[in-house]
């Protein structure tokens, strides 16, 4: 535990330089003391991390001895081994890698689908001059409301009847169907700012909607489409609804395999390989996270606040 | 034939009317002018023209063509923004060929165009910057060589200079008129500024509250407004405008002033004789003032006022005296301004001819 | 007339966005609301009993599974809240101290990135009673502890409740940063000329001037407390008994386990109306909004 705090307030500080270098601010009681309840609140979100962490890398041996905090006495990667290649999600037991590569193969076309519907649509929405386009816009505000419950068995005779229940592409069909209101209005929020008088240029040289939204549009979306994806990208991969109602038997992903293996777990239960699956499932959306975390957070702020 | 006419336009958004019945027609090579007001309809004209605004009824032609329900692109015509509105993801280079390669031109001859348009405007060396990278007046020259390489039959402007700091505004002010005498396009251009249109335009269209005011020549605007409006819109200082009653005697029509002092008409060519009595209003330009205090030969109307102030314009000098309830301004050398104290009364003379009346209660001219 | 491409494209374009509104939402909600009304079970069975459309309205609520599940609903809705005061002060604090304002901001908005599964997972194993914190507590000699939440229904909500809170509060912290941002500094520099208290500053001038940022937060976390599913499933899947349910879980677990449709219809009908109730301040708010931009 000390070692998590002393690696949070280097970090504190590491973080804070930057900031702090233009004023030096005097370090006053009250600063710390906000410090060290901001600390203190930091090691509450840290420790579900670190506690799985750790439990992952015990034997179930030492996790019986009932010190959740204790470091491993001996360090194993055997419950990630076990995890990845052996674990059983109901009767399969080819471990959580059958669900890994699902989830991607659900990510790609899902992620495709979703975006290019909503970046076509906030683009028309936002930039041509259509005249139900406010009817439009109102009627999509409150669709990205409705709960998925609502929708969900005609969802399910629908996909069922063209004949994508069960597969990647049900998911991904459902996926784009169901982020579609929210990232419309997201692409559409992010266009209207676009100055008209470019789009009258636009239509005054070329006119063709294609055109312009690939040479002109497009290239100034960088930004915009990056949130987007990011928001995307985590939302599915962390979706478990979608996937376990339209995913096949052999196509549910690693959300829905993880869920399967720490609940229907048969005989007596690995809490270190529930743990190391647990990891292994939050790694992408974390490594993510992590990596381009500004990107996120303004896509799930975004995406909250203009839907 | 004319090249571009709006026939009997009409413009309403929901219950509120922009344009009424309007009909206006240039010929080729023309530079129209659009004059007025903000609010006064002369951009929604220009954008309907353009085809990104819909017409409500009534029709455009540019040629002997109908363009009402074409597309903007199909029209032939090339438009020059207010805020220059360049792609700004693309190069200056791919800013002069998006349209042209919408219209799939062959690319030697897009080279060949844009060549000929970096060289007309001296923005060779920018062709390969982004616009963030341009200054206003380099973005300004971007924007025309953009509608340049079209080659379109009309060029439209919406009020192109009006991002631009004085020096430059003059600057290119001189460059669209070269340009305008060097390829000879016809023009539609917008603006509120009466120095641009005055300096510019082969015709002007003073409009105000939806419909055109007058159209004519920049010396036919400025010398015989049409009315009240063009009158106090167009010249600054502005035309002074005094109540005036008509007086016939001996063959003499004179208008009597408010405060007694008068103005010979005889001259003035009416329309209709007018009445004795008859309320007009007289507009007399500043600068047809003689100098104060200076001989006076056969004068329409002599004047000893008392003087309120002046100002000095740089190379100008406005003199301000107590008329009536009011004041009457004049143009004086700079030199004069100075000797002109507050309070002094100067004897002022306007020649004839020169005078500009107006129906009191129309607002339209005699 | 010829046709006006920059008319009729944009259209085009936006057909299949219409066409899945249409479809995808409206018809099924249409769908839905319908198959309400009939006695379908396992198969859809269109045809409506006029003199008793209401039926399975009525059995929902004599059913004690809703019941248990519209408390809960409360029940979380109320401790959700927790999140938006905790989130409010982190935010403050935050937003005082600079000093290490991204570390802290990664560190608290962390969960949101995690699927609520795995969240689920990783607070059952905390609260797990033999090898978990209760066990550690009690070695360390707090013999009182009892963190054995989950396998009793009247505390099973709470460890949902503590694990949802931990899942969003940096969520909330993030939105009440952007709050906080958008007030003026000048305000800050005019308290502290005043000499007004820290707590009569926030309370009296910042807490209202961001009534809307918690209008929308409540608001967000009203219609997302609606939506909880993920989070029951993982940390208790209902249990025990029919403890932790709540409508989400009821409507898939009515069509899934009891592959009752019509029944479940009703209850996720129930469950729009909800949201109703719920999003019909923030159409309010919007427009009023709008026209309080409109006039200014």
């Amino acid at each position: 535990m000390t070692d998590i705090a002393s690696a949070a307030t280097i970090g504190a500080t590491i973080d804070s330089r930057p900031i702090v270098r233009r004023r030096k601010k005097r370090i006053t009681g009250r600063s710390v003391a906000v410090l060290v309840f901001l600390t203190i609140c930091a090691l509450f979100f840290c420790v579900p991390l670190y506690v799985v962490l750790t439990t992952s890398l015990k034997t179930m041996d030492e996790i019986r001895q009932g010190q959740i905090f204790a470091l491993p006495q001996t360090w194993t990667l055997e419950a990630w081994r076990f995890a990845w290649f052996e674990a059983c999600s109901g009767i399969n037991c080819n471990g959580l890698r059958v669900g890994f590569w699902n989830s991607v193969l659900i990510l790609v076309p899902s992620l495709m689908l979703s975006v290019a519907l909503s970046i076509v649509t906030g683009y028309a929405l936002a930039l041509w001059d259509v005249r139900w386009a406010g009817t439009f816009l109102f009627l999509m505000f409150m669709c990205a409301f409705v709960p998925f419950q609502i929708i969900m068995y005609p969802l399910i005779a629908m996909t069922r009847s063209i004949g994508v229940y069960g597969t990647i592409w049900g998911v991904a069909v459902v996926h784009a169907v169901l982020a579609m209101p929210v990232l419309v209005l997201i692409f559409r929020n992010y266009y209207k700012d676009i100055p008209q008088e470019i789009m009258s240029a636009a239509i005054m040289d070329s006119g063709s909607f294609w055109r312009i939204f690939g040479e002109i549009i497009l290239p100034m979306s960088g930004n915009i489409l990056i949130v987007v994806v990011i928001l995307q990208l985590t939302s599915i991969w962390n979706d478990y609804l979608i996937g376990v109602t339209f995913g096949g038997f052999n196509t549910q992903p690693m959300t829905v395999n993880l869920a399967n293996m720490v609940t229907v777990s048969t005989g007596t239960a690995s809490y270190n390989v529930d743990m190391a699956a647990a990891l292994l499932t939050a790694i992408p959306p974390l490594l993510i996270y992590f990596l381009v975390g500004k990107f996120f957070v303004a896509g799930i702020t975004a995406g909250a606040i203009k839907g | 034939m004319p090249r571009v006419s709006f026939e009997r336009i009409h413009k309403t958004y929901g219950a509120v009317s922009i344009l009424k019945n309007l009909d206006l027609s240039i010929d080729h090579g023309d530079f129209l002018v659009l004059l007025g007001p903000s609010g006064c309809g002369k951009t929604t004209l220009l954008n309907m023209l353009a085809g990104l605004t819909d017409v409500t009824d009534g029709r455009i032609l540019i040629g002997d063509r109908d363009v009402t329900d074409l597309d903007p692109k199909d029209r032939g015509l090339a438009m020059v923004f207010q805020s220059y509105a360049l792609y700004p993801t693309k190069t200056v280079r791919g800013n002069l060929r998006f349209g042209l390669a919408s219209a799939r031109l062959p690319a030697p001859e897009m080279d060949r165009r844009v060549a000929w348009a970096a060289k007309l405007l001296q923005i060779e060396p920018l062709l390969d910057r982004k616009p963030a990278q341009l200054s206003g007046g380099q973005r300004q020259r971007v924007a025309i060589g953009r509608a340049l390489v079209k080659h379109a039959e009309v060029l439209l402007f919406d009020e192109p200079l009006s991002n631009l700091d004085a020096k430059l505004r003059t600057e290119m002010r001189l460059e669209i008129k070269r340009l305008h005498e060097e390829l000879n396009p016809t023009v539609v251009y917008v603006t509120h500024d009466q120095i641009e249109a005055m300096t510019m335009a082969t015709r002007i269209a003073v409009m105000n509250g939806g419909v055109i005011q007058q159209f004519g020549t920049p010396d036919e605007i400025y010398e015989r407004p049409a009315n009240l409006f063009v009158a106090g819109f167009i010249g600054s200082p502005a035309m002074n405008l005094k109540k005036a009653r008509i007086a016939k005697r001996d063959g003499l029509v004179t208008g009597r002033f408010g405060n007694g002092q008068e103005i010979v008409l005889t001259d003035y060519g009416f329309a209709r004789a007018p009445q004795d009595g008859a309320e007009i209003i007289v507009g007399l330009r500043p600068e047809y003032f003689g100098p104060p205090d200076a001989p006076v030969n056969g004068a329409a109307a002599v004047f000893d006022l008392p003087v309120a102030h002046t100002e000095r314009t740089g190379s100008d000098a406005t003199g301000y005296l107590r008329f009536d309830d009011g004041l009457l301004s004049l143009r004086v050398e700079p030199g004069q301004a100075a000797r002109l104290a507050g309070g002094q009364k100067v004897r002022v003379a306007f020649p004839p001819g020169k005078a500009n009346l107006f129906d009191a209660a129309t607002g339209g001219r005699l | 007339m010829s046709i006006r491409w920059t008319r009729v494209a944009p259209q085009l374009a936006l057909s299949p966005a219409l066409a899945v509104t249409m479809v995808a939402f409206i018809g099924s909600i249409l769908w839905t609301i319908t198959l309400s009304l009939t006695r379908s079970r396992r198969v859809p069975d269109y045809g409506i009993d006029w003199t008793e459309w209401s039926r399975q309205y009525a059995r929902l609520f004599n059913d004690d599974g809703w019941t248990i599940a519209l408390w809960n609903l409360i029940t979380l809705g109320i401790g959700s809240a927790l999140a938006i005061v905790f989130g409010f002060i982190l935010a403050a604090m935050i937003d005082r101290e600079k000093r290490g304002e991204s570390f802290f901001r990664t560190v608290f908005l962390y969960p949101l990135a995690v699927s609520l599964i795995v969240t689920g997972v990783a607070w059952r194993w905390i609260l797990n009673p033999d090898m978990g914190l209760e066990a550690t507590l009690q070695r360390w000699g707090f013999e009182g502890v009892s963190l054995n939440w989950l396998a009793q229904g009247d505390t099973a909500m709470y460890a949902i409740i503590l694990a949802s809170v931990w899942q969003s509060a940096g969520f909330y912290m993030a939105l009440m940063i952007a709050g906080l941002k958008s007030i003026n500094s000048e305000i800050w520099s005019a308290a502290r000329l005043d000499g007004v208290g820290l707590w009569r500053l926030y309370t009296e001038i910042i807490i209202p001037m961001m009534k809307f940022t918690f209008l929308t937060c409540a608001i967000l976390l009203s219609l997302g407390v609606i939506k909880a599913f993920d989070i029951v499933l993982a940390m208790t899947n209902g249990g025990p008994g029919q403890s932790t349910w709540v409508p989400a879980y009821f409507v898939i677990n009515a069509l899934a386990q009891k592959q009752n449709l019509g029944y479940a219809s009703a209850a996720a009908v129930m469950m729009l109306v909800l949201t109703a109730v719920v999003f019909l301040p923030l159409v309010l708010l919007t427009a009023w909004q709008a026209r309080r931009r409109n006039a200014a």
